[in-house]
């Protein structure tokens, strides 16, 4: 299973233990631990880090699909007239909440319907999570040591790229108000975290359970990307494997 | 990896501090809401020394502070019942809040009613029309008793029905939007007053004519008054899940020219009865000028009327087996056959009665007599027995089998001067009004001794209700004295004075007057009290409603279909209304064309209501969010005409409008 077949270019392991059949997890970390191996011998890193790997993997792939359904932001907008506040749920596909309502008053401003919002992006929106998802699980099954710092980058420019998007739609619908509109404001950014005012209404923006979850993928592809960093450290093959693991990760060194 | 790591608690850190902001800010709004809401709270110290200071002040005692503390109700809360009251001669019911007393709705049910657009140009016309009785359209209507839907003995809080005494009309609203969606027109009776009244499930709203006339409004000579005038009963079917009256499954009794009063359905025990009392058993039809008496001493000579006991139950099976002739198109069950059948028997009552009330375990009926001291309690189970048993005393001029009095009553109780209607609490106390004395009389059913207390209200009380106090489970928290005079109780207003509505505590040992409430529309009669979380009202109707027909109307108008289509000298406008713009607000037709508005309100936030108005057209309807509404009428009248919305809407209301340009005819 491990050490003892070990049969690469490197002399094999000079320490009595890693011979030893089995090749009981304390007994690894006794060895991996041994300073004197350190850079000098490769085995395989042990089972439950692979294992850790492949569930943290899956996990962040499994959030970021879940995210997709969910409402990523929701901003409330407080007046005297409502005194229960205007909801806007924000998707990644669409937008729910009192949308009429809110657009009916934006058209006293001269904003644009809401559901000019971000059209190409809510329509990609279903591929853009599966393209994710497929990018980070392949990143994290696949990387070679070369690209293994690497691997973390598109799960999280998942919610960044959502953040920004979001910031660049509340300013562009801030900056192109009508000007035939009956109310002429100065342009404006509504305000996407935390509190905002816009004439009488004060608003709310905050991230929901949909950006919690990506979120949470994040840092479960942080935690694959650091056992990753791991397994590869310990590779026997980690100088020569290039961009692609030839193992997946998953299986042991041989 | 140290990186990665770094980049990983920068983004959760990110995401925590920013939620952080977000609920800070929702706790800081929030707690500006309370800020604003106890505005001005002080401690109890300051507030008790303040309020010795209030009492010096406006001369208030200790037990007006009291009563202002049982019934204010601060702003931000809400009350604990609803009051329907009818509207007397507005035509109207009257809603309003208990304990705080305040008028919170007038609704349009009979007469016109302008703010709701009730019967101006828009689809509700149809419904009044439709309730004509006589080739005229009515404009007035005298409301008696309103009526709230039952289940079980209870109220379910769904409907209500109330009747039109002056044009013998009953009507049904639908509390689920607390509008007028039926009139159904007596085509038996020339007058009502016994009505409306429920049975139990609802299954039948009962209407009992007042001032006798030939059945089918046949004319005849007051000297045939014994033989061509009749009194009537009718049931009204309710069809609970189309919400409306079903005329065709509707029948009546027949009843000797008594002229009948009030009326009430048995419950419990006795469900499957109805109790309708009577007060001119002498047949008396005045003829003042020709020196005969006055129908008030005519109709005043015998010690007893006859309280008319009706086995509806029988009379469904015996209209079902097609038992009956048909006047004006309603089948009708015969007096002879009621009476034969043990449909209708009569009881004596004591002269000139009023009030009728079954008790809320339904074992009694209470009958107050305007010249009697006191009230009788008849034993519906006795009266069930003779009846069964056939054991009568005699019969009346008609035939009709009449029960021997003291064979039927549970008992008698001595309350005073002019006892009229009486309510219920959930203790087995009775409450009966007592108009000659200006007195609510509280009497125990249990032991039918006098009145335990007598609490004076102000003045000449008329009909009283209690908090759910004629279902089979009574609150026992408040009374409304229905007060036909005010005297020195308000502000002068000139002769006509307001009636007075005196809310009573009744929850205590004591009756505690609260609070009166001026009624300076009209003289209301019977009003019903319901807890006020059994209704589930509507705040906006579904898009496109046709609140008249309970229907996505045909030709609701969706945002982006507006337009004007014109065939010949027809002309349909399909319109929307929305914050602050009519689509399309540029109308153009020619004289004489026949002009429909299809007008959907496009407004789906609560309280955002358009009205519509055509000036000289007498149009105007109110579009609540989501109403749907459609105005006919005839461009009879050449030229200009804005029309706008009467519903303050928005800050840019006074620019909601349009314009109707009548092109004259070229002659």
């Amino acid at each position: 299973m491990s050490a003892p077949n070990d049969s690469g270019d490197r002399p094999p392991p000079s320490h009595p233990g890693t011979s030893a059949a089995g090749g009981e997890p304390v007994h690894l970390r006794v060895v991996n631990d041994c300073p004197a191996n350190r850079g000098t011998t490769a085995s395989s890193s042990p089972w439950y880090l692979r294992g850790l790997l492949i569930i943290s993997a899956l996990l962040s792939m499994a959030l970021f699909a879940a995210s997709f359904s969910k409402v990523w932001w929701k901003m409330l907008l407080y007046a005297p007239q409502y005194p229960d506040g205007l909801q806007l749920d924000i998707k990644l596909t669409g937008m729910g909440g009192d949308v009429h309502e809110i657009d009916l008053l934006n058209h006293y401003i001269g904003m644009s319907h809401l559901e000019n919002a971000a059209p190409t992006e809510r329509a990609l929106a279903g591929y853009g999570v599966a393209a994710i998802c497929i990018l980070t699980l392949a990143f994290l099954m696949l990387a070679g040591k070369k690209l293994n710092k690497l691997v973390v980058i598109p799960a999280i420019a998942f919610p960044v790229v959502f953040l920004a998007d979001s910031f660049y739609w509340l300013y562009k619908f801030g900056h192109e108000l009508n000007p035939r509109a009956p109310i002429h404001l100065p342009s404006f950014t509504p305000q996407m975290f935390g509190n905002g005012k816009i004439g009488q209404f004060e608003t709310f923006g905050s991230p929901q359970i949909g950006f919690w979850l990506a979120v949470a993928g994040v840092v479960c592809a942080i935690l694959g990307t650091y056992l990753r960093f791991h397994v590869c450290k310990r590779c026997h093959r980690a100088g020569t494997c290039g961009l692609v693991c030839s193992r997946g990760m998953v299986l042991p060194d041989k | 990896m140290r990186a990665l790591t770094l980049v990983g608690i920068t983004i959760l850190a990110t995401g925590v501090v920013s939620a952080g902001i977000v609920v800070g800010c929702e706790n800081q709004h929030l707690a500006q809401q309370q800020a604003v809401s106890g505005g001005g709270g002080s401690g109890n110290l300051g507030a008790s020394a303040s309020i010795q200071q209030l009492m010096k002040e406006r001369g208030l005692r200790e037990a007006d502070v009291t009563a202002a503390l049982k019934t204010y109700v601060p702003t931000g809360k809400m009350d604990e019942y609803y009051l329907f009251t009818s509207g007397g001669q507005s035509g109207n019911v009257n809603v309003i809040g208990v304990p705080s007393m305040r008028i919170l709705k007038v609704i349009g049910v009979f007469s016109p009613e302008s703010w709701q657009g009730w019967g101006y140009g828009g689809d509700s016309n149809k419904i009044i029309e439709k309730g004509a009785q006589g080739p005229h359209r009515l404009y007035w209507a005298d409301t008696h008793h309103p009526n709230l839907s039952e289940m079980k003995g209870d109220y379910d809080g769904k409907f209500l029905f109330i009747n039109d005494k002056a044009n013998a009309r009953v009507a049904v609203v639908d509390l689920e939007d607390f509008s007028t969606k039926q009139i159904v027109a007596n085509p038996l009776a020339a007058s009502d007053h016994g009505g409306t009244f429920v049975t139990p499930n609802t299954e039948y709203v009962i209407e009992t004519s007042q001032y006798p006339a030939p059945l089918g409004r046949e004319y005849a000579p007051l000297d045939q008054y014994k033989d061509k005038y009749r009194g009537v009963v009718v049931f009204w079917k309710f069809d609970r899940t189309k919400g409306r009256i079903d005329p065709a499954k509707s029948w009546a009794i027949e009843l000797p020219p008594y002229t009948q009063d009030l009326a009430d359905a048995g419950k419990l025990d006795s469900d499957g009865w109805a109790y309708i009392n009577s007060l001119n058993t002498e047949l008396a039809t005045g003829g003042t000028l020709q020196g005969k008496p006055p129908i008030e001493s005519g109709a005043s000579q015998n010690d007893m009327d006859y309280l008319h006991v009706i086995n509806w139950k029988k009379g469904e099976e015996l209209v079902n087996a097609g038992k009956t002739k048909t006047i004006a198109g309603m089948r009708v069950l015969p007096m002879d056959v009621a009476g034969a059948e043990g449909v209708l028997t009569l009881v004596g009552e004591p002269k000139s009665p009023h009030g009728c009330d079954v008790t809320p375990d339904g074992k009694n009926v209470v009958v107050g007599g305007k010249l009697d001291t006191h009230v009788t309690l008849y034993d519906t189970a006795k009266m069930k027995s003779l009846i069964e048993q056939k054991k009568f005393e005699g019969k009346d001029i008609y035939g009709l089998p009449v029960m021997g009095f003291k064979d039927a009553v549970t008992g008698q109780v001595e309350i005073g001067l002019g006892p009229l209607h009486t309510v219920f609490d959930d203790k087995g106390n009775a409450y009966t009004s007592v108009f000659i004395e200006s007195v609510v009389a509280k009497w125990s059913t249990k032991d039918l001794k006098k009145p335990v207390e007598k609490l004076k209200v102000h003045y000449n009380i008329g009909h009283i209700t209690a908090a759910e106090g004629d279902t089979v489970s009574p609150d026992g928290k408040y009374v409304v004295a229905m007060n036909k005079m005010s005297m020195d109780r308000f502000l002068p207003v000139g002769p006509l004075f307001p009636q007075n509505f005196q809310l009573v505590d009744i929850s205590g040992d004591k009756m505690q007057l609260l609070a009166d409430l001026p009624i300076g529309n009209s003289e209301p009669h019977y009003a019903q009290m319901i807890k006020a979380d059994k209704l589930k009202p509507l705040k906006v109707y579904k898009p496109g409603t046709n609140p008249y027909t309970d229907q996505i109307d045909p030709n609701r108008v969706e945002g982006g279909k507006e337009r004007i289509v014109k065939n010949g000298n027809k002309v349909e406008v399909f319109m929307t209304a929305i914050r602050s713009h009519y689509v399309p607000d540029q109308i153009e037709v020619d004289e004489g064309d026949d002009v429909t508005l299809h007008i959907t309100s496009l407004e789906s936030a609560e309280d955002q209501t358009h009205g519509f108005t055509i000036d000289m057209y007498n149009v105007h309807v109110s579009l609540e969010p989501g109403k749907h509404d459609n105005i006919s009428f005839k461009a009879d009248v050449p030229g200009t005409f804005p029309f706008y919305c009467t519903e303050f809407c928005s800050a840019l209301h006074l620019e909601m409008a349009g314009y109707l340009l009548v092109k004259p005819k070229q002659h």
